[in-house]
């Protein structure tokens, strides 16, 4: 039997194995929607809990249970809060915060990631949160058009116009920071000269 | 979507390290997770941990070891507790081996607390291991001062609110340990009366706290 199967009969053990397979996509698709990292944390755990609860939905037969899971994650992140109270009690019990040991590559990988969430926040954010959602799906993620459709539970040519938007919206900042920095290293340019000009005329 | 197109998009927005979560986190979440939903489906299991399961974790505890005689080498103590200007003491916990001499620590600077710390697969038995723990209410927003365990932890320390505790109450405080002797969770409340011992059983339940339902 697939594990899709498994999974809709109530098999704990072949969810286990879907944890361990999509815990790291969702949670790099859940810290890239949020750009928290606790948050993103409290996203991967509900998007199990709700995968678990909405596991009779999936039909028997198809593929990669990939897009399913990043869809409910999409979701989660999009109402964590709501997600939050319906598992009020279980996220009571959930254990948080850990220190991380200094000598690792994990924490290098923290900051880097950090470094990352604040350097592309603002363009990100700069797009409406169904272009972000398409975006981080097929993009990031590496959805096909088709599989995003289905995880946001849209037409693939409400996909395909969302990611153009987000695509026209990117580029145009792309060219606004370029000629951002061209007048900067001008202006710069002729700061350095009057400096210099003073200092041989003091 | 082909790959040259999605390699466009992605030079819009480029990141150089795919964001991760730790190993430990890793581990501590899918237990929490799987301890979860077999609560829902109504049919706890007891079984021992896979070696496929261990196998992440004791990997993060053989590439940790090398950076230990570098830090507890120089003479880092296994734990430190420090008095803050508020009245609250900060613990910082290096290696989660032994907890009897922190409580002691602890007790010696006047908090009447039980520390202990569970392993990886394991928990404490009984659960809940007092009839008259504050409520989850009570404990995190008490209606005088501040909670016991001030949140969120700055990590790697802890810090922790002595006057929390009244007279005739007791502070406990579980610590998840991983393989490599890291504190990986915390949970902590106050008891009215007596605490039972913590005897460490094999559990794949969420190593930390009572069992759901305790407060209500």
């Amino acid at each position: 039997m697939s594990l899709r199967a498994r999974i809709r009969d109530g098999d704990a053990e072949a969810f286990e194995a879907l944890f361990e397979e999509m815990a790291r996509p969702v949670f790099s698709h859940a810290l890239r929607l949020t750009g928290n990292w606790s948050a993103a944390e409290d996203v991967l755990s509900l998007t199990f809990l709700e995968a678990w609860r909405l596991r009779d939905r999936l039909d028997a037969d198809g593929g990669s249970l990939r897009p399913w899971v990043l869809g409910i994650a999409t979701n989660v992140a999009r109402n964590l809060r709501r997600a939050a109270r319906r598992y009020d009690d279980a996220l009571a019990r959930m254990p948080r915060g850990h220190p991380v040991p200094d000598f690792t590559d994990e924490l290098i990988d923290r900051i880097h990631a950090a470094e990352w969430l604040a350097a592309i926040q603002e363009a990100f954010g700069s797009l409406r949160r169904q272009e972000q959602e398409v975006f981080a799906l097929c993009v990031w993620s590496e959805l096909d058009h088709a599989e995003a459709a289905q995880a946001l539970g849209v037409a693939v040519g409400t996909v395909r116009s969302r990611l153009s938007r987000a695509r026209k919206k990117l580029e145009k900042l792309a060219a606004e920071r370029q000629r951002a920095s061209v007048r900067r290293q001008v202006k710069g340019d002729h700061d350095s000269v009057v400096r210099s000009v003073r200092e041989e005329n003091p | 979507m082909n790959k040259g197109e999605r390699e466009a998009l992605a030079g819009l927005l480029p990141f150089e390290v795919e964001p991760r979560l730790p190993n430990g986190r890793h581990r501590v979440l899918k237990e929490f997770v799987m301890s979860e939903i077999r609560r829902s489906a109504g049919r706890p299991r007891r079984r021992p941990l896979r070696p496929a399961l261990l196998a992440p974790a004791l990997a993060l505890g053989v590439a940790v070891a090398v950076g230990v005689p570098a830090l507890l080498g120089g003479g880092t103590p296994a734990y430190a507790v420090s008095k803050n200007a508020d009245g609250t003491l900060t613990i910082t916990i290096n290696q989660a081996k032994d907890p009897e001499p922190l409580e002691a620590t602890l007790r010696g600077m006047g908090v009447n607390a039980v520390v202990d710390y569970i392993p990886v697969g394991k928990r404490c038995s009984p659960q809940p291991r007092s009839t008259s723990f504050l409520s989850r209410q009570e404990a995190q927003h008490p209606a005088d001062g501040r909670p016991f365990l001030i949140w969120p932890p700055d990590e790697p320390e802890f810090r922790i609110d002595p006057a929390a505790v009244k007279p005739g109450q007791t502070a406990v405080l579980e610590f998840s340990v991983s393989a490599d002797e890291k504190t990986a969770g915390i949970w902590a409340n106050i008891s009215n009366g007596p605490v039972a011992p913590c005897t460490l059983v094999d559990s794949d339940e969420a190593p930390l706290g009572p069992p759901p339902g305790w407060d209500g």
